[in-house]
């Protein structure tokens, strides 16, 4: 695992690290979209409750079922296509998350992407705040 | 929003990865040792070793009058805990929607 990260920073200029899944459901993207972007139906499977306003700008908030609420803004839309929202804990700092729509033979390809910014790296109560390491890290190799 | 860059970044550079992946698989190494398996001067090497040293990824012991590294993943280890538990969560999550609408 730790060579498949280093491998996925070597690859990313901006040393963020992005979980990608890719799924094909058999549906069209306008009943998914639907199911993306409309509040309670989104709660059913996001895992706990989401409040989402699907336009640029709109808030999203998101209660999981475990672990601290997440807040954010959505900050692009294009209907039935792609929408992308940045949320974040009270403590934290803001991550991105994407989906990605596209039409395929019998239903819909849908690529979610969560990402990780360097800040972000997490610690033994959570994904707050860098360990000390990553603060050294931060520090020594910014100054290298 | 702005995207700090400078962490992971210089963990980017291919000639400083290559001396962690050097020490990570071939095992704890002094300078002169890893320059002499890459094209690159001792004074290249140290001075990547001394930002990993810096950045906790590499530990240090005594060898002589040199210095032994060590590759230390700890400060990867969160980071590969993350997207494991990131990918895991995710894909429950598609299959509840898969389920809810196929």
């Amino acid at each position: 695992m730790v060579a498949l990260i280093l491998l996925a920073m070597s690859n990313e200029p901006n040393g963020e690290v992005a979980i990608e899944r890719e799924v094909e459901l058999m549906a069209s993207p306008e009943q998914i979209w639907e199911r993306i972007t409309d509040s309670s139906m989104v709660s059913e499977w996001m895992g706990g409750d989401v409040e989402i306003e699907p336009r640029p700008g709109g808030r999203i908030t998101f209660s999981p079922e475990a672990g601290p609420d997440v807040w954010g803004t959505v900050e692009e839309v294009v209907q039935h296509e792609r929408i992308q929202w940045s949320w974040r804990t009270d403590e934290g700092q803001p991550e991105p998350i994407e989906f990605e729509l596209s039409p395929a033979e019998d239903g819909t390809i849908v690529i979610v992407r969560e990402t990780l910014l360097p800040w972000r790296i997490s610690g033994p109560d959570g994904f707050t705040e860098w360990p000390e390491a990553s603060a050294r890290s931060y520090n020594a190799l910014n100054a290298a | 929003m702005e995207i700090p860059h400078r962490v992971f970044s210089a963990l980017g550079d291919p000639t400083r990865l290559e001396v962690l992946t050097t020490l990570a698989s071939r095992g704890p190494a002094t300078a002169t040792e890893i320059a002499a398996r890459m094209p690159i001067t001792r004074q290249a090497v140290a001075k990547h070793l001394a930002a990993l040293d810096a950045a906790g990824l590499v530990s240090r012991s005594p060898a002589g009058r040199e210095v032994r590294y060590q590759f230390d993943a700890g400060p990867l280890e969160d980071l590969a805990q993350w997207a494991a538990d990131t990918a895991n969560t995710w894909d429950r999550r598609l299959q509840r929607l898969r389920n809810s609408v196929e």
